[in-house]
């Protein structure tokens, strides 16, 4: 089932001085749950694109579809609450709260969406049991290693069930065992809540887990290779 | 969630919100303290009027006060007294006879208002006769074969019946008091010594200790030195009805002290039968009327409802007779607002700035909320939120140590001894008593409330202009 599309997306930044075409003319398809990998080198408008998706950028023209619902015919207040029920976000400096434990964190988007208590406890529990911080719900970011710390922020960005999870160079600051272990959470709740995963990388563990892998060069899609 | 995340924000940085909260904590503390003091101060000034000097309602015949003319006087025979004292409200009544006239002793004369009073009656209106100084006589308790006056504490020294003296009973009295024994060593040089007036007790103290002494205890010497001349005499000087000149000689009942000395140096008080004697006065005519009624709120009411009885009279009540005193109990509320008003603004303005810091320092942490979904009124909550909770720890801290001095502080009053001069000259006791009420408490509630919201517009606001892709990228 497709969840997300991109059609004939630009992104021009058109300043005084300087006319950067950051996104060229893409068009791409996600479908439900899949493990995607969006590579290249840096200034080729990964991390643009993955703005773009989010909604928290705006298309210089083209559409990106999102669950049958074009994101530039949202307002701005409409647009914080698709965000809200349709994608996580995973960021590469983690963005924990960091005066919150590692419950509240997670809870706080379902608190958002007004879950009950129950839902919400049922819902932090499992998440934080499958990301292997079940005896660590208590502790504030302060006292988590960068690799916890990441993986609180992934089950933060899975809690209220979005369409897909977006994330930004995830293993960026993490170190190589850190990296794999969040990995391996991250490809086993893609695969068991059936949720699209959708990663902006330089990290060639990443590139090598990944179903499929988009290339991007000069802000254009260059290879879209797609693994069995 | 928010208003958790909220509180959790306000200790993420303990020392900077312990300096705001610490401000405004001293802000509040000393507004409330400030404010209780004049309130206190307002309040006795306002009961020392109503009890001692004017009562509620005054009646004069038409046009007394205007053109003071002792001729203009009511009368028993017109039932006026029953009539108007079986209205409801009326909680007393009594007649008073008036005359103008003079003063004087072997040096001194003075002006004065002669007011002729049924001592027994004058006691269910007024306090007056609870203010009579020890030891200066009493309020027309005593038999006398002579007329007796009863005068006030400026008028005794304007009149030069009291006298200063240090001798031993006053030497001890100070050291009780714990005046220092180098002080008392000096004083005993002039021990025995009897000073006429005021100024020439003052000149020889001032001579004797040092600035810094009398400072301290120059009030407390004069209060102990200072005693009255027993069984002092002086002449009223009045014309009489049928505009002859009348003197006649008085003993001095009592001396009253009611810490206004314009009311002190004027008003001298005897007893009616006398009054009407002298001057020639019908012992059923009389001047004035005063009423005490039982429910402030009454007043206007109560005014009015005689103005229509009676049109024939002049009827005053106390807002009209001290329109001053009306003035600061009409608007003391309004006033006590815009002061603890001014001193949230200034407070304001240092909760917008710590608010501002915490903007720019979480501006990462920002972008993430809004990207993650969170709406801008929950951004906007948030940091209002926050800047409330700051405001209202603070204020709540203010209040309970505004309120603990407030009443530390009325348990004995805090008496500014050396002003007493300068405060009574303008009615207001130098011993003041603060009080305040709960209602106060939460109208700074309110205003500590509304701060914290105005300080954090701002801040809020720059928080929602945040681009969240940008802001999520920042170091």
């Amino acid at each position: 089932m497709k969840v997300l599309e991109l059609k004939n997306v630009n992104k021009i930044y058109d300043g005084s001085e300087v006319h950067v075409h950051a996104v060229n003319n893409v068009t791409l398809e996600f479908q439900e749950a899949e493990f995607a990998a969006i590579v290249g080198p840096s200034g080729s408008g990964k991390t643009t694109l993955l703005n773009l998706i989010g909604g928290l950028d705006m298309p210089t023209s083209g559409k990106i579809i999102i669950d049958g619902s074009d994101l530039s015919g949202l307002k701005s207040s409409q647009l914080i609450d698709f965000r809200m029920r349709n994608i996580g976000f995973v960021f590469q400096a983690y963005n924990l709260i960091p005066v919150l434990t590692a419950k509240e964190n997670v809870e706080f988007i379902m608190n958002l969406q007004k879950w009950s208590r129950k839902e919400r406890d049922e819902r932090t529990f499992e998440l934080l049991k499958a990301v292997g911080l079940g005896d660590r719900m208590n502790s504030r970011p302060s006292k988590l290693s960068g690799g916890q710390q990441q993986r609180v922020a992934v089950a933060r960005a899975l809690a209220s069930r979005p369409k897909f999870v977006l994330a930004d160079e995830p293993t960026a600051n993490l170190d190589s065992k850190s990296a794999t272990t969040l990995l391996e959470i991250m490809e086993k709740l893609n695969h068991e809540e059936k949720i699209t995963f959708i990663f902006s990388t330089h990290d060639a563990r990443v590139v090598k887990m990944a179903h499929r892998v988009i290339t991007l060069e000069d802000g254009s899609v260059v290879s879209d290779d797609i693994r069995e | 969630m928010i208003w958790k995340t909220a509180w959790k924000n306000v200790w993420r940085n303990r020392i900077r919100s312990l300096v705001v909260i610490a401000s405004v904590t001293v802000g509040i503390f000393a507004g409330i303290f400030a404010v209780a003091f004049m309130n206190g101060m307002i309040a006795q000034r306002f009961d020392a009027a109503i009890d001692e000097e004017i009562s509620h309602i005054q009646i004069t015949g038409k046009d007394y006060v205007l053109n003071n003319d002792p001729q203009i006087m009511m009368s028993r025979e017109d039932n006026i007294i029953p009539s108007i004292g079986s209205l409801s409200g009326i909680s007393g009544i009594v007649q008073r006879t008036l005359v103008t006239g003079m003063a004087g002793t072997a040096s001194k004369n003075a002006g004065v208002q002669i007011v002729g009073i049924a001592p027994e009656k004058e006691k269910e209106i007024f306090t007056l006769h609870k203010t009579i100084i020890p030891g200066t006589g009493d309020y027309f308790e005593r038999e006398s074969k002579f007329d007796l006056a009863l005068i006030g504490q400026d008028l005794a020294k304007e009149l030069n019946i009291i006298r200063f003296v240090i001798d031993s009973a006053v030497l001890i009295k100070l050291e009780n008091q714990k005046v220092p024994a180098e002080i008392l060593t000096k004083l005993s040089v002039i021990s025995g010594k009897r000073f006429p007036n005021e100024k020439k007790f003052t000149s020889v103290v001032t001579s004797l200790l040092s600035k810094s002494e009398l400072r301290e205890y120059g009030q407390l010497i004069k209060k102990e030195a200072w005693s009255f001349r027993e069984n002092s005499r002086m002449t009223l000087t009045f014309l009489d009805m049928d505009n002859n000149q009348v003197s006649s000689v008085f003993r001095i009942a009592g001396v009253y002290d009611i810490k206004n000395a314009m009311f002190e140096q004027v008003q001298v008080f005897v007893r009616n039968d006398v009054l009407c004697r002298l001057a020639g006065i019908d012992e059923n005519s009389f001047h004035q009327l005063v009423i005490r009624i039982n429910d402030l709120n009454q007043t206007v009411a109560i005014t009015d409802e005689i103005r229509s009885g009676w049109p024939g009279l002049d009827v005053r009540n106390w807002k009209e007779l001290q329109p001053d005193l009306a003035m600061m109990t009409d608007y003391v509320h309004q006033i006590y607002g815009l002061f603890m008003g001014i001193i949230l603004a200034a407070l304001a303005f240092g909760i917008i700035n710590t608010m501002l810091m915490v903007v720019l320092e979480r501006t990462r942490e920002l972008g993430m909320l809004t990207a993650i979904g969170m709406n801008k009124r929950r951004v906007f909550s948030m940091i209002m939120l926050e800047s409330v909770f700051l405001s209202l720890i603070g204020g709540v801290v203010g209040m309970i140590f505004g309120w603990l001095s407030v009443l530390l502080s009325a348990k004995n009053g805090i008496n500014f001894a050396q002003y007493a001069e300068g405060m009574e000259a303008f009615g207001y006791s130098a011993h003041i008593f603060p009080e305040i009420t709960f209602s106060f408490f939460i109208l700074i509630t309110i205003l500590i409330i509304i701060t914290g919201i105005a300080s954090s517009v701002y801040p809020a606001l720059k928080a929602l202009r945040l681009d969240p892709a940008e802001a999520i990228r920042t170091e």
